[in-house]
């Protein structure tokens, strides 16, 4: 049996899927898209869940997941109706209905809860640095005794274990929500693990994406999520080998600081091209902004761009500016992070190779429980 | 004192024929002004009607003769309507009669000046699928037949001066200025097809009415394909302009610039689904093992006997796949049709000798500027008293009929010709000499 939800596209419209009804179901869009094919077709086949309202069935699927919005089907669409939009607004939909605390739904539908939200991590990080930062050294920059690795490094364990867990949850939902979709499955475990290879290609090529016609998006795309995971990774090593977090930086020759060099250059020329996009509207996927979108461009350019400023103070020798410049960044990066990572924009960077994950797994699961009924037939 | 007319016509294709004829015939003195070197329009083009597969020519050639002969219309073709002003109640019209570089009078239509003239250009009245030259005849059939001269394209050779018998070549001729006085307007400027390089994700590269420039000619547009069909048809054989093969597989596009905001056109264009079906019967008949293929969002088959044609062709074995073409790409020179089954979900990539784009009717806004009457969003003329008096427009005394106001079959383009012409002729009779 199907339960239907009359209300679905009309719930939609506050994440940005404003015409839904428009769709008069030709499929030009499924056609025109690159991605699209005839195991996973879209963006017809949502859109039309919309329209009917058919949210479980909506929620376990993964093809929101797989768009990556170049918009040829808004361009070509005879109605207008902006498929590629539509299918933006789902996945903002499905990232709030994945996530079980309800911060999600309301930092995606209230302006006033997602800025209150930065505002308090922001302030918060401030005040904690105020409150247990080291002593200030003005003749030298000694940034490590200005944040003691010691306190820094802990609390980033606890940070990051606890972003973990949220967004860790979240897809566990998300799976639990693929499997249960249409014909039951029980895949066996050790599926999991040799499908594990598809999670790493697609996490770290976005091989999807290349297939749009336009490979700019993909260049632009990779470069920002390959920045972001050095960046991250770098994070994490540094957590271990404290070469950043000191007090004697090491040459720029050091291979640790040449990726930085790059993860910075990346971050901060994708995240502007987004910014002058958004702001131009030219293309499709620019045309639209929700205030999650800005948000999270603004707070990752800021949180590049102070980083890129400490490493530059901490070259020339400025004391006070660098560890300003450090307070101001530390206070950028956790509501991006806190925020961003589990609950809305940027949790998308697990979302969508999981998606790929869950569907392969539940394809392989589907093929083992065929063969006994081709037997019998 | 310039010339007195009881009623000006404005476009002589079928509308503007048929109520010339009403009014002709009613006794009152017409001019029937053609944009055109010929009278007959888009009808005199076409293969056959639907959806009683009438040949299109056997009846707008009768009708042409008609009103060509009729004692009552004046013709004045390949002239344009300036200007129009009330004066009490007569408008005093501007025409301006463009040069055929061809004395009417004196030229006989016997085509030695198109033979003897070297130029060879794309014939527009074939829509590009084969060539005409700078001197010529519009086509066999034009009213008047009579020859003219494209200066455009001429290289003043000279060759045409001296083929003529009748010495009727004036190269020195000058544009006209005319003026009139009529009691009553008739609007029947007809439309404009759908350009189908504006839909670029189809592939048709060329223009309405050249092919050969295309990438690849055997996408072709529905008058095309009705140029392709006729019995007056170019080539004498339904074969593909690409390479001149029989097509063996062929697809029609529907709503190709009909009922699609991204090109700027949310109307549906009445006629393409009814169009492309008759052109798939007769495709059908021309190469009986041809298999022919029709790409739709919906059929509109609402007009009467329409829905049985459909129906009937259906079960011809023409294949109907629900569909909107999201584009057309080329293998091997033939199109490939890209677009998704929304009955199955498929996503199919078919593969056909020739694919033809059922392009729709658009306003034709320009043809009546000088007229001054009101006009919708979409440019046709509006009708204020739609319901009531479809003929009327905003201005008293201008009537209007056919695709002037919006896309129209031609059944229905003839009625509201003679309603038109019914109540213009009541509005004459009120304001009386």
């Amino acid at each position: 049996m199907t339960r239907v939800n009359p209300e679905l596209a009309k719930e939609l419209e506050k994440f940005g899927a404003k015409s839904a009804t428009v769709c008069f179901n030709c499929g030009n869009c499924t056609a025109v898209c690159p991605l699209s094919n005839n195991s996973t077709p879209f963006p017809r086949r949502i859109i039309r869940y919309l329209q009917l309202g058919l949210e479980e069935r909506l929620l376990g699927r993964m093809e929101p997941w797989l768009c990556y919005y170049c918009g040829e089907c808004s361009q070509t669409c005879p109605r207008q109706a902006d498929p590629g939009e539509l299918m933006m607004a789902t996945r903002r939909y499905l990232t709030t209905r994945y996530d079980w605390t309800g911060l999600s739904k309301r930092l995606y539908t209230s302006k006033v809860w997602e800025v209150f939200c930065v505002g308090i991590l922001f302030f918060a990080t401030l005040a904690v640095i105020y409150l247990f930062h080291g002593p200030i050294v003005t003749d030298h920059t000694k940034l490590e005794t200005f944040a003691p690795a010691d306190i820094v490094h802990p609390t980033g364990y606890v940070f990051g274990a606890v972003l973990a867990f949220f967004l860790l949850s979240n897809v566990y939902r998300m799976h639990k929500f693929i499997m249960r979709s249409g014909e039951r499955v029980n895949a066996p475990l050790s599926l999991y693990f040799s499908e594990l290879g598809t999670l790493a290609v697609h996490f770290a090529t976005q091989a999807k994406l290349r297939l749009c016609t336009n490979k700019s998006f993909w260049i632009k795309h990779w470069l920002l999520m390959s920045g972001y995971t050095a960046a991250f990774i770098l994070v994490n090593v540094d957590l271990v080998t404290r070469w950043s977090l000191t007090d004697s930086p090491p040459p720029a020759w050091h291979p640790a600081k040449i990726l930085w060099t790059y993860a910075t250059i990346a971050m901060l020329y994708a995240t502007t091209v987004a910014i002058i996009g958004r702001l131009r509207k030219r293309e499709p996927i620019h045309k639209y902004s929700h205030s999650t979108d800005w948000m999270f461009l603004i707070l990752l350019w800021f949180t590049v761009f102070t980083g890129l400023l400490v490493r530059i103070f901490m070259q020339f020798d400025l004391p006070l500016p660098t560890y300003y410049t450090f307070a101001v960044h530390l206070a950028l990066a956790v509501p991006l992070l806190g925020l961003e990572v589990p609950f809305t924009k940027w949790s998308h960077l697990a979302y969508r190779p999981f998606a790929l994950y869950f569907e392969r797994v539940r394809e392989r699961a589907l093929q083992l429980q065929q063969p006994p009924q081709e037997e019998e037939a | 004192m310039p010339e007195g007319y009881d009623a000006l016509v404005v476009g002589g294709g079928i509308a503007g024929m048929e109520a010339s004829l009403t009014l002709g015939d009613a006794g009152f003195d017409v001019l029937l002004v053609e944009k055109e070197p010929s009278i007959g329009g888009h009808m005199i083009q076409l293969s056959k009607v639907f959806p009683t597969t009438d040949c299109a020519g056997c009846i707008t050639t009768p009708k042409m003769a008609a009103t060509g002969k009729h004692p009552k219309i004046k013709l004045l073709t390949y002239s344009e309507v300036e200007g129009i002003e009330k004066t009490g109640k007569k408008f005093r019209v501007r025409i301006l009669k463009k040069p055929r570089y061809v004395d009417e009078n004196a030229c006989i239509g016997c085509g030695r000046c198109e033979q003897a003239c070297p130029v060879l250009i794309p014939k527009e009245w074939e829509y590009g699928l084969i060539g005409r030259k700078a001197a010529y005849i519009p086509f066999e059939m034009a009213t008047p037949k009579k020859a003219l001269i494209d200066l455009d394209n001429c290289i003043m050779c000279g060759r045409c001066e001296r083929a003529c018998p009748k010495e009727a070549i004036n190269f020195l001729q000058e544009p006209e200025e005319i003026e009139v006085e009529v009691k009553a307007v008739i609007i029947a400027t007809g439309y404009n097809l759908f350009s189908p390089e504006k839909k670029k994700e189809y592939g048709y590269t060329g223009n309405l009415t050249v092919i050969h420039t295309s990438a690849n000619p055997n996408i072709i547009h529905g008058m095309q394909m009705e140029r392709l069909l006729a019995p007056s048809r170019p080539y004498h054989a339904l074969v593909r302009p690409g390479d001149g093969k029989v097509p063996e597989r062929v697809a029609w596009v529907l709503c190709t610039g009909s009922r699609d905001k991204s090109v700027g056109n949310p109307l549906c264009s009445r006629v393409c689904c009814m169009y492309s079906i008759k052109q798939a019967l007769l495709y059908s008949s021309a190469v009986p093992f041809g298999e022919a293929a029709i790409y739709y969002m919906d059929i509109r088959a609402f007009g009467k006997g329409f829905e049985e044609f459909y129906n009937m062709v259906r079960e011809l074995g023409v294949e109907f796949i629900k569909g909107k073409v999201a584009k057309i790409e080329s293998r091997n020179g033939n199109p490939v049709i890209i677009a998704e089954n929304t009955e199955t979900g498929e996503i199919m990539e078919e593969e056909y000798d020739m694919v033809v784009l059922a392009i729709g009717l658009l306003s034709n806004p320009e043809a009546v500027k000088a007229l001054g009457v009101e006009l919708d969003q979409y440019g046709f003329v509006a009708q204020p008293q739609e319901n009531s008096n479809p003929a009327v427009t905003d201005k008293e005394g201008i009537f209007v009929a056919g695709t002037a106001t919006c896309p129209k079959d031609i059944p229905d383009t003839v009625a509201e010709a003679s309603a038109a012409a019914a109540q213009c002729i009541a509005y004459l009779e009120e304001v009386g000499s």
